[in-house]
Parts: structure tokens; C-alpha cells; sequence
């Protein structure tokens, strides 16, 4: 049986003038993982910091195990928030910096750092400090830290965004794994799709101060909800306000399609390679859009047609959840 | 590699000689006070009361004033160094930097001597019957108005030395202390008090070798005993007898060797493995 751990009802926040936060409202089950994707400056920091209690919900409340905790200060919440940078302090070792997590929530186990230790495979570096050890280690221990305080639930500000693509690559399923063993509960937030599709059971598209859409990977990409989720995921050709057509549908060709298709003028801007094949990137002028697509072969013409099978073109489904 | 090395010996040229003066001076007063017969005066004065007591007087005067200052200073930046970006807050704390200290001393007597403006405004008020009912903080026993003197002083000067520091640490690590579960008191210890050490370690240097050894304000506002060691050595050497001289001079040595120790153990203190870490050194 499920049990919802953390809940979020009708959260507003608005900084002055501006409304950051419109009447947010989700919902946690206990060891899931649920990532928050979005466009940078749409929020989702605000609202993890809501979250952690670092910043006050202009209205709206916070419920965890069934408890109203919107009033509850950050030091008093079981929620741990693993920050964009790693913020280690500088002059703690390692060790020192997880006991630190286990010794300020009360917490504290010798047995407990050593398994963490452990578990992010940073024991050999137990008496290392910060400067001395790699951007992905100083990650890894602050996440064993937040870990020490036996957070109810654990919070990612985009805590990959400063490591370079290929350490960030294993750290994400070394991430997700960690959590997955301990069946934490864990909001995950970033602007990347892909390791929002990596990170999270759940996805929450959020722009414009709201969730566009929440759903696994497979129902985002089969029916999004409006053109804002479609136009994030990148995998369709938006025709306008209700419909699209997913890019696999889209055929390129230098002659006219068949009468029943839906075809545009296309301009080639640029032929670049991506998992082994070529990817033309387009411009289609009159939808004033810009697709990529795998295409089998060169194309011999900077002017191209793009036809779309009429009944591969589908409507928005409109449902956020 | 020699052109390397001549390099190297053009780099500390100025500093060597900037050091040449106070290293003259130093052994100069060295010799002066061996006085052809040597540690003598030292052992003279290591036996003098006078001498052991103005050392104790002075160092706990001046300790006392230094450290009420890095207190002072480290509350007023923690609690107001967003106000010291604007130009008229700042300017508030940097004016009484501008006076010599003979003035803040000065001004000190006019404020809270017996018959100072303190004392007769609560006349005034009634609350106080009399002016001699004021207690004596100048020219006092327990060096109230040195301290005061200092106090008042050096705070803008803390200010000025914290200030760049604070503004340079990281707002996110207060919340990241929130969040592991932290209050106030580990917010102060993990966070400010680490990034501010090697800052309030100068300072502690900077300010207590000058209230130490400062002539000015204990002349001013000082008892004849117990005195500070500067205004002892000025007796020695202008007083009266030639004889006393040498023991100025071995005075002042001590003290000078004193304050060395001190700032070499503040040194490599600072230079442990943990604080070069900090700084972000490598080991």
C-alpha cells in the first residue's frame, strides 16, 4: 500500500508585483522520485526552497505525513536539500563534513558514516579536504551529508548543472540508484529533459509558474498536454494551439508528398551527427519553426519539402495530470 | 636559472628595504640596552615591581580593549554589513578613523570625567546628586578609559577589516545549515566564524601590538599606577636619571620580542593544514 508523504496544496508565492508560483498542487507517495523540468528562471528553486522551508508560500500548505508543516522552520523539517553547488565546508575534511550532517540533526552514528562513506565510495578520501578532491567526489559527499540527517525527504537543486557531461552522466544513475536503495523520497529539479527522464518515476513539466503537465516520460511524449510541454519535450512539430505530430512522422523529401499529407517548405541550416546518424536541423518558414531530424542519407538540396501523414496528426490532450 | 634567482632577490628588494629601519632600530636599542654590560638590565628590570606590574596592567588593558573591539566590530558587520554597501552608513563608521587618537582621547575625558558632560547631564536630570558621585573612569586604576578610548576607536577599524570578508560569503550556506537541521549558533561557528579567522587573527595582531605599546592615549588618560609599558619607558628614558635609560630600551625590546612571538604563533597557527584548506590550498 502507498502512503503519501509529502503533499503541496494550492502553494502561491509572489515576490512583489510578480507571481512566481500559481496555486501549485502535487503530491509525493513514499520512495518516489519525482523530477521537476523546466525552462531557468520559471522558479523551480523557489519552489524546492518552499519546500525546505527557506522561504515562506505567499498562501497555500505544506503537508507532510499528514501534518500541516507550511509554519515549520527549514531546521526543524526532515527534508534535506542538496544545493547547485556542493558547498562543502572549506575547512572540514570529508568525514568531517558528513558527521557534521549526522551531529547538527542529532543523528550522529560512527557506523553510519562509515557506510555512507562507503556507499559514495569516497573512504579512501575520509581525511581529504574540499580543495583537494574532484568536482563529482565534493558532490557525492554532499549528498552523503544531506543523507546523514536521515532525511524524510531529499531535495536536488540541479545539483549536476556544474560538472562536466560526462561525469554528470554517471553520477545521475549513481544518484538515482542510491536513492532507489533506500527508497527515499526525493524531488529532483532541472532544466534537462533527459535527466529529468533519468532521475524521476514522475515528471513534472513546470513553466509559467504552474506544472504544464505530470506524468512518466512515455505519456509526456504520447500525449502532451498543450503546446508548451510539447515545444519543452522537442519531439514534435507543433502545427499550432491544439495540434501536433510527433517528429517520427515527419518525412523529408525533395519532391511534393502524396495529396492526403500535410507538407511544408523546409530550409536545411545544418547537417550535424548524433548516435551514429545524421541529423538535419530545419527551418520551416511558414510554422516559423526550427526540428531536427535523422535522415538516412545527405540531402543533396538546401531546399526541401517535410510531408506529415494526416492521420499521425494529433490533438494537445489538455489534462495536466 | 640565475636570471630566475636574480628575480627572486629583485622581488624582496623593497620589502628588505622597508625592513631596514625598524631592523636598525630594533638592534640598535638592542645594544643600547645591554649597555656594554650585558643582560643586567634585563634582570634589573625583570625584578622591578614597577616594571612586572605596568607589564600586566598593559597587557591586560590592552587585551581586554582589543578583544571588546573584534567583538563589538564582528556583531555590528554581521548585523549591518548589507547597510555598509550604501555611502552614508559607511561614511558613519569610517569618520573616527579620520582622528588622531590624542582627539578620541580627549574626547573621551570631556565625556566621562567626574566633571564631564556625562556626569553633569545626569546632574541635570536628577538622577545623580552630585559630580563627584561619578565613578572615576579616566585617569583610573583599572584603565576604564584607556579601554573606552581603544573600544571607540578601533570598532570602525574591525568594521573595515570584516566587512570585505562578509560580503564575500556565500548567502547559501546559511540555508544549507538551515536545511542539515543547524540554528544561529551553528550558523556563527560553521560559517562566519571559519571564514572570518585568519581576518580576526590579524586583526587581534594589528590592534593589540598597537594599544600595547601606544604612548598617546595612556599619557593622556592614564594613572601614574599602575602605567602602561610605553608610558614606563618614556619616564626610563626621559627621566631624570641617565642610569634608566638602558632600561627604557630593554623595555621595549622585550616587548617588541613579545609581540614577534605572538604573531608567529598566530602564523602557524593560520598555517595548518585545515586553514590552508580554507583558503583553498592544496596539500
Amino acid at each position: 500500500m502507498t502512503q503519501t508523504k509529502l503533499e503541496m496544496k494550492n502553494v502561491t508565492k509572489a515576490f512583489n508585483q510578480d507571481m512566481i508560483l500559481k496555486d501549485l498542487t502535487f503530491h509525493l507517495e513514499k520512495g518516489e522520485i519525482m523530477s521537476i523540468v523546466g525552462p531557468s528562471g520559471s522558479g523551480k528553486t523557489t519552489l524546492l526552497r518552499i519546500l525546505a522551508g527557506l522561504e515562506k508560500p505567499t498562501e497555500g500548505e505544506i503537508i507532510m505525513n499528514g501534518k500541516n508543516i507550511t509554519k515549520q522552520k527549514a531546521n526543524r523539517r526532515s527534508i534535506s536539500l542538496v544545493f547547485q553547488q556542493p558547498l562543502l565546508f572549506p575547512h572540514m575534511t570529508v568525514g568531517e563534513n558528513i558527521t557534521y550532517g549526522a551531529k547538527v540533526s542529532k543523528k550522529y552514528k560512527e557506523e553510519k558514516i562509515k557506510a555512507l562513506l562507503e556507499a559514495i565510495g569516497m573512504t579512501r578520501f575520509r581525511d581529504h579536504y574540499p580543495s583537494e578532491i574532484s568536482g563529482g567526489q565534493q558532490q557525492r559527499t554532499a549528498l552523503a551529508r544531506a543523507m546523514a540527517t536521515e532525511p524524510e525527504v531529499i531535495l536536488f537543486d540541479e545539483p549536476f548543472s556544474s560538472l562536466d557531461p560526462s561525469l554528470r552522466q554517471d553520477l545521475r544513475y549513481w544518484v538515482r540508484d542510491f536513492l532507489t536503495a533506500r527508497e527515499t523520497t526525493a524531488v529532483f529539479v532541472t532544466h534537462d529533459m533527459e535527466e529529468a527522464m533519468i532521475m524521476g518515476d514522475q515528471i513534472a513539466v513546470f513553466e509559467d509558474g504552474n506544472f504544464q503537465q505530470i506524468g512518466t516520460a512515455e505519456t509526456l511524449h504520447k500525449l502532451p498536454a498543450n503546446r508548451r510541454v510539447a515545444s519543452f519535450l522537442g519531439g514534435h512539430l507543433i502545427l499550432n494551439d491544439h495540434e501536433f505530430a510527433p517528429l517520427h512522422a515527419v518525412q523529408v523529401g525533395i519532391q511534393k508528398g502524396l495529396g492526403q499529407d500535410i507538407s511544408f517548405h523546409a530550409t536545411v541550416e545544418h547537417i550535424t551527427y548524433q548516435h551514429g546518424r545524421p541529423i538535419a536541423h530545419l527551418y520551416i518558414k511558414d510554422l516559423e519553426k526550427k526540428i531536427s531530424l535523422p535522415i538516412n542519407e545527405a540531402l543533396p538540396k538546401r531546399e526541401v519539402q517535410i510531408a506529415i501523414p494526416s492521420h499521425s496528426i494529433k490533438t494537445f490532450s489538455g489534462e495536466i495530470l | 636559472m640565475k636570471l630566475f634567482k636574480n628575480k627572486i632577490f629583485l622581488l624582496f628588494l623593497p620589502a628588505a628595504i622597508f625592513m631596514i629601519l625598524p631592523f636598525y632600530g630594533f638592534f640598535h636599542a638592542l645594544t643600547q640596552s645591554t649597555g656594554g654590560e650585558g643582560l643586567a638590565h634585563y634582570e634589573e628590570i625583570l625584578s622591578s615591581e614597577r616594571f612586572l606590574s605596568s607589564v600586566w596592567f598593559s597587557i591586560r588593558t590592552a587585551g581586554i580593549a582589543t578583544i571588546i573591539s573584534i567583538i563589538l566590530g564582528l556583531v555590528f558587520t554581521k548585523l549591518f554589513h548589507p547597510l555598509l554597501n550604501n555611502t552614508f552608513p559607511r561614511l558613519m563608521v569610517w569618520i573616527p578613523m579620520l582622528f588622531p587618537h590624542f582627539v578620541w582621547g580627549y574626547m573621551v575625558i570631556l565625556i566621562f570625567s567626574e566633571t564631564g558632560w556625562m556626569a553633569q547631564t545626569l546632574v541635570a536630570a536628577g538622577w545623580l546628586g552630585d559630580t563627584s558621585n561619578f565613578p572615576v573612569w579616566t585617569r583610573d586604576p583599572e584603565g576604564i578609559g584607556i579601554i573606552v578610548t581603544y573600544v571607540w576607536k578601533e570598532v570602525p577599524l574591525v568594521i573595515l577589516l570584516l566587512f570585505p570578508v562578509y560580503a564575500s560569503i556565500r548567502p547559501e550556506f546559511y540555508a544549507l545549515v538551515n536545511s542539515l537541521g543547524g540554528n544561529a549558533w551553528h550558523r556563527l561557528t560553521t560559517v562566519d566564524l571559519p571564514h572570518l579567522l585568519p581576518v580576526l587573527v590579524e586583526s587581534f595582531l594589528i590592534i593589540f601590538s598597537f594599544t600595547l605599546a601606544a604612548y598617546e592615549v595612556p599619557a593622556l588618560i592614564g594613572t601614574t599606577f599602575p602605567e602602561m609599558i610605553s608610558v614606563l619607558g618614556y619616564e626610563w628614558f626621559y627621566g631624570s636619571s641617565w642610569e634608566d635609560r638602558p632600561l627604557a630600551f630593554a623595555a621595549m625590546v622585550m616587548t617588541s620580542l613579545f609581540l614577534l612571538i605572538l604573531t608567529l604563533i598566530g602564523y602557524f597557527g593560520l598555517s595548518r593544514r585545515r586553514w590552508r584548506a580554507m583558503r583553498g590550498d592544496r596539500a
